[in-house]
């Protein structure tokens, strides 16, 4: 109930921001940053003591013909991204301070945590439908309107892509939902939990027509590794991350990219029995090629913003391989695998925010983001300095920060499932470490490049929210069981 | 309740920050500070070792960390021989430090790192799982990348930090897969916490008829490769060199005395599990470890500067301990005493060592090329004494400590040439070492005859001089170590594993090491302690040639895995993407009117989003109305 009560609240808040004529920054940061502390106060009472499945349901009835129900709950997967989305929309409408952004800009990110905020605690297939959809709008209309000269291309690019993955997705919902009806004496329903039922896609499709299985199967997948995003659907992400205003950026890379994985882990996960051995591999396969892929294309980028926007996507393998893993494996070790997929888009999220968060004050002082021309910054600006080391040393999964915990998972996992594949692996984290590693060697290190002019360190307002960022990401990752314990429970309770 | 055997790593961890931001103000106290910090963790590793000296009860907590994965401290007699060394030798250092930087504008940053590395070093030696272990071991990674690169304003520096980090991280990422695999097949026979050190030791011989003993030495051999990348060894050595551009103290500490030797530790500390594989493991360590200590010798005799000279060395002894450690089939868990106690001494005449070379490089302007040295001893007679002490122990000449450390390491692989005698091949350890031996003793007294004696070949060392004597406190601490630690040699065996017995063989074997050592001392008095090395010219030589590439395998690093292979590969696969992006722009050609439409809808935003969002839900219904209605 709660929860519901936060939800209608960042619709009242989004409603405020558009309509509110002045101080439209304080307005929008203040909103965001009350969601944050709501949610995280919801988070510490309701899953303490939690132990799988869904929590804190309501349920309204729209259209009990065709079983839609406002249904709404949350479980150990939708808290940690519903936290992630609230951390990362204060932190990107918080850095947006400088910028003279008009009220529809704020009011554009409030909606896009509105649509993320529905997706995460819809439990209805149509209402996870419609707020898949109500992200993208405000997404597109921030790139297209905001974006930098290159902005039409690229908020077409995005527009198109993620819309022929949502009509695979409706397509595939509609397949589980009709072939529900009419196994089911015509009652209907889009319930989440009644479609996502293995026994029933076995004996009510697959038994019958076993096209139809694969059909809603390949729909749920085109359309989650589009938005992941995954080779080879992945062209809209480096044209998006690169040409929208930073804070877009950061929306986009910390709390856009959770969709893919949600879908993973929300609808495809529930029935991984049906999923094939073969499917499995498959997805390991695409997700291994595309963090060997991506982080060989990042290691080329001059420009620094592009270059992680493909750091991004490479981690993003990570979660494709985990999935395949747990599919493959079974028993303990799928635990550990769907785990730390979890945690991966949780810690990547966060680690995303903070790199890009730091890189918008480098691109604020030095004037570009080009590695080439941008060195010695250490000199100058030693804060910006080290939270970008501190954010590019999460990226390429240092320990003792969150992204090692999910890729260790993810690794440890793997060799019982992939076996010695893991050593490709193994090389795609060796570049990123290669590239990561030589991106601080050029704009960190070396002889201050002269041309700059005198640069100013972050203001005491800049480097609390990087702290903010910061301290998350090292708490996850050395107290990992705040998140892990919750997600390790769901994983349980769905498998 | 916590032990209080944790707040050993923890203090310096949570001083790191504190002497950082203290520092910023008074610039003087983040080294009191950092030192402070050390101080307690050495009072905290001697009330450890005080209690835990008469029992065989290892001081063990541990906790969830996550999933399956718990954390804590195991402390043994093994770890808390290593704990006492490096917060000693770190504290050393940093009373050195307070000199050595006192002139450095981030001062505060260098202690802050420094203890921050210090706490590391001790969380991994007392770390109760390997993948704590791998966390810690990662950390003093980082902190050895900071501290390359402190002056990062040096593009050498900026490039040897990088190297350091990418090549050791090869070696982690091997460890790592070493740790799926062993997770991976102990989970599944449900083992509650599949990492856990003690669980791993205490089981080792359940654990190789449960996965195979196979699968232990792929294990085995993939943590060696992360040794092997951590301390240097054939082939990963190649960073340590290069990560002579860091502050000479960083040298002393991180790649001379601690960080350098964890690899070792890591083999030490799960060797059960090497005792358990097959004999493939065990092999590789002695090999890889024996071979290294010959191959890294050669290297050192023609190297110029002063620091990679002691670099080299360092990489030669690990390879002694190593060696010592690949040994265990033959003589079980008491090669983990030869091995430790060679580390130990090592350790502290190593750091002795680079302290002086650091106050000798201070007084000459960062001045490293021996061959423009010379002459020093009548200038900094303190230093250069000090500088005399560490290289006879270097050498290992009786009566110093590593005469007893080493050449007990040799002999004992000749005992296991004598056990082996069936396999031919097991003699070949021996003879690198001895060779080794020789080649420590040349470069070491060409290394020092080039510094103390002879006229100064340039204007600095002419006018170099001692530092004020309170600041060699520490080394002279240091250089009394070195002449005596060699009294506890068999007190320092038993405890580690008690019940090691003494090493015996006969007359002959047992001359052979020093008698290369003596060789290797008059070869080079011959050519160094006077100047007829000057009319001798090597450049010609293919061998010199040879040596003076590091056998090529920089260059096989550098030029042709990265820069022909990965570089190439990585253009290639970007020029595909964009390849691939155009063309997808190319199919979409059809909807370029959008820019218009675009700027249409632009001025009511928000409400053509609700009428989008509108239509869209009733669409959605009605088509559900339809669908469910058939």
């Amino acid at each position: 109930m709660f929860v519901l009560l936060i939800f209608l609240l960042t619709i009242i808040f989004a409603a405020i921001s558009i309509l509110l004529k002045k101080k439209a920054w304080e307005t929008a940061a203040v909103e965001s940053f009350i969601i944050l502390v709501l949610t995280a106060i919801y988070g510490l009472v309701d899953f303490r003591a939690y132990t799988g499945g869904i929590v804190s349901s309501s349920s309204y009835p729209i259209d009990r013909s065709i079983g839609i129900t406002f249904s709404t709950g949350v479980d150990g997967l939708s808290i940690a991204l519903i936290f992630l989305t609230t951390v990362i929309m204060f932190a990107a409408i918080y850095t947006a301070k400088n910028e003279k952004f008009d009220r529809r800009f704020y009011g554009l990110m409030m909606f896009t945590e509105v649509g993320l905020y529905g997706l995460l605690i819809s439990r209805n297939f149509l209402f996870f439908y419609v707020f898949w959809e109500a992200i993208i709008i405000p997404v597109f209309l921030l790139i297209a309107i905001y974006g930098d000269s290159r902005k039409e291309k690229a908020s077409l690019k995005f527009f198109v892509y993620t819309q022929i993955g949502s009509v695979f997705l409706l397509l595939s919902i509609l397949t589980l939902f009709s072939y529900y009806g009419s196994s089911h004496g015509n009652v209907f329903t889009l319930n989440m939990s009644n479609l996502l039922n293995p026994a029933f896609i076995t004996k009510d499709i697959t038994d019958k027509v076993p096209f139809w299985t694969d059909f809603a199967l390949f729909g749920f997948f085109f359309a989650f590794l589009v938005k992941m995003p995954s080779f080879p659907l992945h062209s809209w992400l480096p044209d998006a991350y690169t040409s929208a205003p930073y804070p877009v950026t950061i929306v986009l890379s910390g709390a856009i990219s959770l969709m893919g994985g949600y879908g993973f882990f929300a609808v495809l996960m529930p029935i991984a029995p049906v999923i094939g051995v073969s499917t499995a591999w498959f997805i390991i396969g695409l997700g291994i090629f595309s963090l060997i892929y991506f982080a060989l294309t990042a290691m080329f980028q001059p420009n620094t913003k592009k270059m992680m926007a493909y750091a991004s996507a490479a981690s993003m393998g990570f979660i494709s391989i985990s999935f395949g893993d747990g599919i493959l494996a079974g028993g303990a070790v799928s635990y550990t695998a769907f785990a730390g997929g979890i945690y991966q888009i949780l810690a990547h999220g966060l680690i995303m925010g903070l790199v890009f968060a730091s890189l918008y004050l480098i691109k604020q002082r030095a004037g570009t983001e080009s590695n080439l021309s941008v060195s010695g910054l250490w000199r100058d600006m030693p804060y910006i300095s080290a939270f970008f080391l501190a954010g590019i040393m999460a990226s390429l999964g240092l320990p003792g920060l969150a992204g090692f915990i999910s890729e260790a998972s993810i690794v440890l996992s793997s060799y019982y499932a992939i076996g010695a594949l893991i050593f490709m692996v193994i090389f795609g984290m060796i570049i990123t470490a290669s590239y990561h590693i030589w991106v601080v060697q050029k704009t960190l290190n070396g002889p201050f490049n002269e041309n700059m002019g005198k640069l100013k360190d972050a203001k005491g307002s800049e480097i609390l929210l990087l702290s903010f960022l910061f301290v998350l990401i090292l708490v996850l990752g050395i107290y990992p069981n705040l998140f892990f314990g919750p997600i390790l429970s769901f994983v349980k309770g769905v498998i | 309740m916590l032990n209080y055997a944790w707040f050993i790593f923890l203090t310096p961890i949570i001083f790191a920050p504190i002497s950082v931001i203290a520092g910023k103000k008074a610039k003087a106290l983040a080294g009191v500070l950092a030192s402070l910090s050390i101080l307690i963790s050495l009072i905290l590793s001697i009330v450890v070792w005080l209690n835990i000296r008469g029992t065989s009860t290892p001081i063990y907590q541990a906790y969830n960390w996550f999933d399956n994965i718990n954390a804590g401290i195991y402390v043994d007699h093994l770890a808390v021989v290593m704990v006492l060394m490096v917060s000693f030798v770190s504290l050393m250092i940093h009373l050195f430090a307070l000199y050595y930087m006192k002139d450095d504008p981030r001062k505060n940053t260098y202690f802050g790192e420094t203890a921050l590395f210090t706490g590391g070093m001790l969380g991994l030696i007392i770390a109760s799982n390997l993948l704590e272990f791998f966390l810690f071991w990662e950390l003093v990674g980082l902190c050895s990348y900071l501290l390359i690169g402190f002056w990062f304003f040096k593009p050498n520096a900026a490039s040897a930090a990088k190297k350091a980090f990418i090549v050791t991280r090869v070696g982690d990422l091997l460890f790592i897969i070493g740790l799926a695999v062993l997770y991976s097949l102990l989970t599944v026979q449900g083992v509650s916490s599949p990492l856990s050190i003690p669980y791993l030791i205490n089981n080792a011989p359940k654990i190789a008829t449960e996965i195979g003993a196979q699968n232990l030495t792929i294990i085995g051999l993939l943590f060696l490769g992360g040794a092997a990348g951590k301390s240097a060894q054939f082939p990963l050595h190649v960073w340590i060199p290069d990560a002579m551009e860091g502050p000479t103290t960083v040298s002393a500490l991180i790649h001379a005395a601690t960080m350098v030797t964890a690899g070792v530790y890591l083999i030490a500390r799960v060797l059960p599990l090497y005792a358990n594989a097959t004999a493939l493991a065990p092999d590789a360590v002695l090999y890889i470890g024996a071979f290294t200590a010959l191959f890294a010798g050669t290297i050192g005799i023609v190297v110029n500067d002063l620091k990679r000279i002691l670099a080299y060395s360092t990489i030669s002894q690990i390879g002694y301990m190593m060696a010592a450690l690949g040994m265990v089939s033959t003589f079980g868990e008491s090669v983990i005493g030869y091995s430790i106690y060679h580390l130990v001494v090592h350790a502290v005449f190593k750091a002795l060592l680079f302290m002086a070379a650091g106050v000798i490089l201070l007084s000459l302007m960062e001045l490293r090329d021996v061959k423009k040295m010379g002459g020093l001893w009548k200038r900094m007679p303190v230093t250069v004494s000090l500088m005399f002490i560490g290289s006879i122990t270097l050498a290992a000449l009786p009566p110093t400590a590593a005469f007893f450390s080493k050449d007990t390491i040799i002999d004992v692989a000749y005992n296991y040439f004598i056990m082996n005698g069936s396999n031919a091949y097991s003699i070949l350890p021996w003879i690198f070492l001895v060779i080794g031996a020789l080649m420590t003793s040349l470069y070491t007294f060409r290394m020092f005859f080039l510094v103390a004696l002879g006229k100064p070949r340039s204007k600095l060392a002419e006018e170099a001089k001692d530092p004020p004597k309170i600041v060699l406190i520490p080394l002279i601490i240091l250089a009394l170590l070195s002449l005596t630690l060699g009294v506890v040699q068999y007190r320092f065996y038993d405890f580690i594993v008690p019940g090691t017995t003494k090493v015996v063989v006969p007359m002959l074997a047992e001359y052979t090491p020093l008698t290369v050592v003596v060789i290797g001392l008059l070869i080079t008095i011959a050519l160094y302690a006077t100047t007829s090395w000057q009319r001798i010219n090597l450049e010609k030589n293919p061998v010199y040639k040879l040596l003076r590439a590091k056998y090529f395998l920089d260059a096989l690093f550098t030029r042709v895995i990265a820069e022909r292979i990965i570089l190439p590969l990585s253009s290639g696969v970007s020029r595909v993407e964009n390849g691939f992006s155009i063309s997808i722009e190319g199919t979409g050609k059809g909807a370029m009117g959008f820019g218009g439409i675009l700027r249409k809808i632009e001025n009511g935003v928000i409400e053509y989003y609700f009428v989008f969002l509108i239509a869209g839900v009733a669409i959605l219904m009605l088509l559900l109305e339809i669908l469910g209605g058939i």
